[in-house]
């Protein structure tokens, strides 16, 4: 066979390699039957499982599954993460311009821009001494398998060619996010359900859905939006008066329809195409039994937070009430995704973009965030599941150790944009736990020790999942692409 | 990708800046180095290319020296080495480039190289003088001997053959011993070349009537009226719109809607229904405003490059935005037409076509000094309506404020007079706006520089506008030069890619199967006499569409049966050979057309704004601050087709992108087909479909009073299909009737329920119910998504 026809039946068998986003095992069977490998057995069985065929990593991996807690807007690291006492002694005062001179900023004048120091304060944690600000109470508490990285720093500067390179690990558009490269590279185990979800708590973030997508990778490795509540996958209810036994015998005649179609026709394709009926079928069921939480303990629920009193706060930038219970039950089902085998779960919150009334919006979303982060932490851990699943803080860039004062304002009350140092964390999944990666100086404005980039970062994620970021490529437009585009380098100080 | 390195370390300007001091001695001093690391792909080679490898490279080796690649660098020139690793100072090469000795300065003349760049090749040697590829050299004349662009010449067609496609397809599936299919029945004939041509079914009694016609042109017959039709450019208007990567909102964060874009959209489909040539049809894309009293629709016409990306973040430099969007008018034009990647020379030389990145700035020149204008375009009518909307407003911006004069004059309490300012105010924004069409102009003239890793803050030399150097010259220096120069029969490219992107449109594949790619990592064709042909006919043929259509779907190449053989499948598993047509499944906007045509729902208006039919709750709540609100259209205008519907980038319509329309952002010249349970759950469950159920399972009841069981069942089958169902087909659909009822009838509010707001009036709500499970069943086969 000719390589250039080769390498497209392999992408086509990929694409069928691929769980719940793709077909199964029976079209793979059907599609290699086409091409003539298999023994032709009079097309595919039907009523068969489709089972998800799984793709060898490129060496023995250390994580499996990879739950990706993403904060957009960029949290203050200054107030949460990376304690810079200094801000604190220069708080009001101007900074030397060789240090402003040839950066930009979004909003911040740099001619009146002051120092703001930091309302926080702090505590170590852990055996490591992890350094934590009062915000973080809980994550405190599982310190010790905290990878905290202080030293990541990032070329954009506004929110969503950020988003895209810290989901894409490129600025530009149409490039496949993360989870898409990892289904891509190593199918899932989730028999019923997609091998990439995504879940969303608050209002849209500014990428919208380009942070999910699966750019110029088959569409079959796009990020599956599921909601906490009512329906969780689109369109997975039954119209109304559609009965679950009409919906039976509906699915049922079409497997038989179009087996007598492929009699007359022969392609290959409908075999693919009764199969994703059928597992549409059992995510009818799978997918509410994946949201259906009330075989959940009152304890676990307890632990993430579900039923918290959700204090009143009167701020735009948030999502509105409900979003702590939303945020929560995000994190309990990113377990039960896991659990249920889904390869890469995105759970996104905006917005964390606190330009001003910082002190009073940080510390309202952090309340929100640190119990059920921390929960599902510990819920991972009892489980024996922390090992073999990757925990990840992640978004876009940092904020500034200077006071926004947006349009010459003295009402100084938030941080700008700051791409040249800010701290993200990881944890299980083969990351060495309870260190802090890199340093910061005494301003918080750039790093000093073990720069890390956002390609770096992913080089060593994919590293974690056995997979070499240099070898994990798509052809497209006569290039080799790579979640890394064209840096990257695996972090050896993050891996235990 | 902006280099990293300059944000992280802003002191690195200062330093640069304070070593610039001289203490003038007669003879120059060596620059300094260049600091941070050097890359040589990006940082030397396009100095090389641009001065060094024509006197020092394989066609000439002036001095005896070569610099093209690594292994002849070394062994340096008639004078011995030139580079010393590690030892700048110690080398020729540097001594040279910088003119220390009188005697030898290099490049000669004028075109001598700047401190900044002398200073990177000092860096570059003190690293340690690392190579990357060799530089890519053309022949003498600066041509590649690349298939692609080498001039079209018309192959003889094979004799014995009536239909010249035929001809090719026969010749080649002789030689490799395999046979084409007969040609398909006629009802899966009419229904696919009635897909291909306008993306609509044929009704059951225009598949009669092909049926019925024994005349010798019967075929084509169908074949013209299709043509005809203005569903035809809505069809194929779609298809470019892809290319276009058209959609209604600005992309980036806010997401802005853009309430005109479909102005260039009307543009399209009206100029395709029009036949307008394609070398027109590109030059008014590209240049239309600026040809000769260019009119309003030409003006629109460049709509086509106003579809780019708009950030209108806080806090954004705008310049940045602006080159970015300029880049994409290049790599966009340089995709659709020249099938180049010439967006990979952004940031450097193309690593495996020669385009250098200098190049990519030359043709950035075209588009470097324009600007975007929203010109006012009325619709028909609108003239007099303004007309009267204005006097009405007028006439109420009067009377408020002589309510606001009254109050300051009778001093009428603060919170009265307060109240009519607000109304006032309140009234002024609602100032009556014509139509506008968002178009591109000619702005102030602004020089364009090679940007330095693409990065639109470090700016390299100053380059002129000009076309690739490996393709014929251009002559001219304005968009509407390039955009001549793109359709002029000098350059072989835009035929060859035009006929190849309108050959995979009809067969799944395209002849060259990289349609985004016709470099030198694109594939070959797969029949190179076929191609040259085919875009020897396009170009020679007045450049017509439609003719060309004709001419395709005319071929038995193209009216074969898509039924897999077996024998073939083995040989041949992709038809590359065309042993067979393939089957296809439809795409996503013709998904939606298909169920509401089948219901009898589809509204068949032509052109216009933007629809929002019903999408499923809390899709547009995942935009930015949920500013993408989803008002649903009502009245008619909710069944136009799927090619109307309002596309917010940052929350695209669902069921589209559940079939794989593109997202929009970038041009797409081929798009996916996948097949997965997203799509089931969509079809069957989504509320479009769900409606053209209800429709369908209600037309099929009242259209016929006294029909039976078995001819509603073939009726409702054949307006899914167009052919009559198999014996087999039928029993089974009788089968699933009886099951339907039994259910239904055990349910009868359920069933009232199923029918929503298409309840027949003749028959029961269970019976009626029934129906419409059947035909939301048929909706849901594979046939019914698939063009045979």
């Amino acid at each position: 066979m000719h390589p250039v026809h080769e390498s497209m039946l392999q992408s086509r068998r990929d694409f069928l390699a691929t769980s719940a986003n793709g077909v199964g095992l029976l079209a793979l069977a059907s599609l290699l039957q086409g091409e003539g490998l298999l023994q032709a057995s009079g097309g595919g069985k039907q009523g068969e499982t489709p089972v998800a065929v799984l793709k060898k990593p490129h060496f023995a991996p250390k994580a499996k599954n990879c739950i990706c807690i993403y904060l957009e807007g960029a949290p203050s690291q200054l107030d949460l993460f990376d304690p810079k006492p200094k801000l604190n002694e220069l708080h009001g005062q101007k900074l030397p311009e060789s240090l402003t001179k040839n950066v930009r900023f979004a909003f911040l004048q740099k001619e009146t821009a002051r120092v703001l120091g930091s309302n926080r304060t702090w505590k170590k944690h852990g055996q490591c001494g992890m350094e934590l600000s009062d915000l973080l109470p809980r994550l405190g508490t599982v310190a010790d398998d905290v990878c905290l990285i202080r030293s990541m720093h990032t070329e954009a500067f506004n929110h969503h060619p950020g988003q895209l390179l810290m989901n894409t690990g490129s600025t530009m558009f149409a490039r496949p996010s993360m989870g898409s490269w990892m289904t891509y590279g190593l199918g899932s185990e989730g028999k019923n359900l997609p091998g990439y979800v995504v879940l969303n708590a608050g209002r849209g973030t500014s990428g919208g859905t380009s942070n999910w997508g699966s750019g110029f990778l088959p569409s079959t490795h796009a990020g599956v939006l599921f909601r906490n509540k009512g329906e969780p996958v689109l369109n997975l209810n039954n119209p109304g008066g559609l009965t679950a036994a009409m919906q039976g015998v509906t699915v049922e005649a079409v497997r038989d329809l179009n087996g007598i179609r492929h009699a007359t026709v022969g392609d290959p394709e409908i075999n693919a195409r009764i199969s994703a009926y059928e597992l549409a079928y059992k995510m009818q069921s799978a997918a509410p039994e994946l949201i259906d939480i009330s075989g959940e303990d009152r304890k676990t629920l307890d632990e993430y937070g579900l039923d918290r009193p959700e204090p009143e706060i009167k701020a735009a930038r948030g999502g509105g009430k409900g979003e702590f219970r939303a945020f929560a039950a995000n994190c309990l089902l990113a377990r039960r995704l896991v659990e249920r085998g889904t390869r890469f779960v995105s759970l996104f919150h905006a917005s964390w973009d606190h330009h001003s009334n910082l002190d009073v919006e940080l510390p309202h979303n952090c309340l929100m965030a640190d119990q059920p982060v921390a929960a599902l932490i510990t819920d991972l851990k009892r489980r024996g599941l922390l090992d073999s699943t990757l925990v990840l803080w992640l978004s876009e860039f940092g904020r500034t150790p200077l006071g926004e004062n947006r349009g010459g304002s003295t009402n100084v009350t938030g941080r700008d944009h700051h791409p040249f140092a800010f701290t993200i964390w990881a944890a299980g999944g083969g990351i060495k736990g309870g260190q802090v990666i890199g340093k910061t100086d005494d301003l918080g404005w750039n790093v000093v020790e073990d720069p890390i980039h956002v390609n770096d970062l992913h080089a060593t994620v994919l590293h974690l999942f056995g997979l070499d970021h240099l070898k994990l490529t798509y052809k497209f437009q006569g290039r080799d692409f790579r979640l890394t585009d064209v840096g990257g380098n695996v972090v050896k100080k993050l891996l235990k | 990708m902006p280099n990293r390195t300059h944000l992280i370390f802003p002191a690195v300007a200062l330093l640069l800046a304070t070593a610039g001091a001289d203490d003038k001695k007669p003879v120059p001093k060596l620059p300094p180095a260049a600091e941070g690391k050097i890359d040589f792909d990006a940082d030397i080679k396009p100095i090389l290319a641009a001065h060094c490898v024509k006197c020092h490279g394989p066609f000439r080796q002036r001095g005896g020296l070569r610099l093209d690649n690594a292994a002849h660098a070394k062994e340096g020139g008639n004078t011995g080495s030139v580079i010393a690793p590690g030892k700048s100072a110690e080398s020729t090469l540097i001594h040279a480039i910088a003119g220390t000795d009188p005697n030898l300065q290099m490049p000669p003349k004028d075109k001598r190289l700047t401190d900044a760049e002398i200073g990177k090749f000092r860096a570059w040697i003190d690293q340690g003088a690392k190579w990357g590829g060799a530089i890519a050299v053309l022949d003498a004349e600066g041509k590649s001997n690349h298939w692609a662009f080498q001039p079209i010449n018309r192959p003889k067609i094979p004799k014995g053959i009536t239909h010249p496609i035929d001809a090719f397809v026969l010749l080649r599936l002789d030689k490799e011993g395999l046979s084409p299919s007969v040609e398909a029945d006629r009802a899966t004939l009419i229904r696919r070349v009635s897909l291909d041509l306008t993306g609509l079914p044929p009704t059951p009694e225009e598949v009669d009537a092909f049926l019925k016609d024994t005349s010798a042109n019967a075929y084509e017959k169908v074949v013209d009226r299709l043509l005809a039709s203005p569903h035809y450019g809505e069809r194929w208007g779609r298809h470019w719109l892809d290319s276009a990567r058209y959609a209604d909102s600005d992309g980036y964060e806010k997401d802005t809607g853009r309430p005109f874009a479909w102005r260039y959209r009307d543009w399209v489909i009206n100029s395709l229904n029009a036949d307008m040539p394609f070398d027109q049809f590109t030059v008014e894309q590209l240049a239309g405003d600026l040809l000769p009293n260019s009119t309003s629709q030409q003006k629109t016409a460049t709509g086509f490059h106003r579809n780019t990306l708009t950030n209108k973040e806080g806090g954004v430099d705008q310049e940045e935005f602006r080159v970015a969007a300029v880049v994409d008018r290049v790599s966009t034009t340089g995709k659709v037409w020249l099938g180049l990647t010439v967006g990979c020379a952004q940031c450097h030389d193309h690593k495996y076509d020669p385009v250098s990145q200098r190049e990519f700035y030359q043709l950035l020149a075209f588009f470097n000094s324009d600007k975007e204008v929203d010109i006012a375009a009325p619709l028909a009518g609108e003239a007099e309506r303004l007309k009267k909307e204005q006097a009405a407003f007028d006439m109420e911006k009067e009377k408020l404020q002589t309510a606001v004069a009254e109050a300051k004059e009778k001093k009428l309490p603060d919170a009265d007079l307060k109240k009519r300012e607000a109304a006032l105010a309140a009234h002024l924004k609602k100032a009556p706006a014509g139509a506008k069409a968002p178009t591109l102009a000619l702005g102030p003239a602004r020089p364009t520089h090679v940007m330095l890793r693409g990065d639109f803050l470090r700016k390299g030399v100053e380059v002129k506008p000009g076309t690739p150097g490996v393709l014929p010259k251009s002559t001219g220096a304005t968009r509407l030069d390039l955009a001549n120069w793109i359709v002029s029969k000098d350059n072989p490219l835009t035929a060859r890619v035009t006929a190849n992107w309108v050959w995979a449109k009809f067969f799944g594949r395209g002849l060259v199967n990289t349609p985004d790619d016709y470099g030198t990592q694109g594939e070959k064709p797969s029949h190179p006499e076929l191609l040259d042909w085919l875009a020897s006919e396009l170009r020679d043929g007045g450049w017509s569409l439609k003719k060309f259509h004709k001419l395709i779907v005319t071929s038995a190449t193209y009216k074969q049966s898509s039924a897999v053989k077996p024998d073939a499948i083995k040989r041949d598993p992709l038809n590359v050979l065309l042993a067979r047509q393939q089957r296809l499944r439809l795409e996503a906007e013709l998904m939606r057309d298909n169920a509401l045509a089948a219901s009898g729902l589809l509204s068949r208006t032509v052109g216009g704004p933007s629809i929002r039919p019903p999408q499923p709750p809390g899709i547009s709540e995942l935009t930015y601050a949920n500013s993408a609100k989803w008002v649903e259209t009502t009245g008619p205008d909710r069944y136009k087709r799927g090619l109307y519907i309002w596309f917010q980038r940052t929350s695209p319509y669902p069921m589209l992108t559940a079939f794989d329309s593109p997202d929009s952002n970038v041009c797409v010249v081929r798009r996916e087909r996948s097949n997965t349970p997203l799509q089931a759950l969509t079809l069957l469950n989504d509320a479009v479909f769900v409606e053209a159920a209800q429709a369908l399972g209600k037309r099929v009841l009242t259209e016929q009073k006294d029909a039976t069981d078995a001819d509603r069942i073939t009726r409702t089958f054949r307006l899914c299909f167009g052919r009559l169902p198999l014996e087999a087909e039928s029993e089974r659909l009788a089968k699933l009737l009886t099951q339907f009822r039994k259910l239904t009838a055990s349910d009868p509010d359920g069933a009232a329920k199923l029918l929503g707001s298409h309840k027949p009036a003749v028959v029961s709500a269970p019976e009626a119910a029934a129906w419409v499970a059947l035909a939301r069943t048929l909706m849901n086969l594979d046939e019914f998504v698939t063009r045979e």
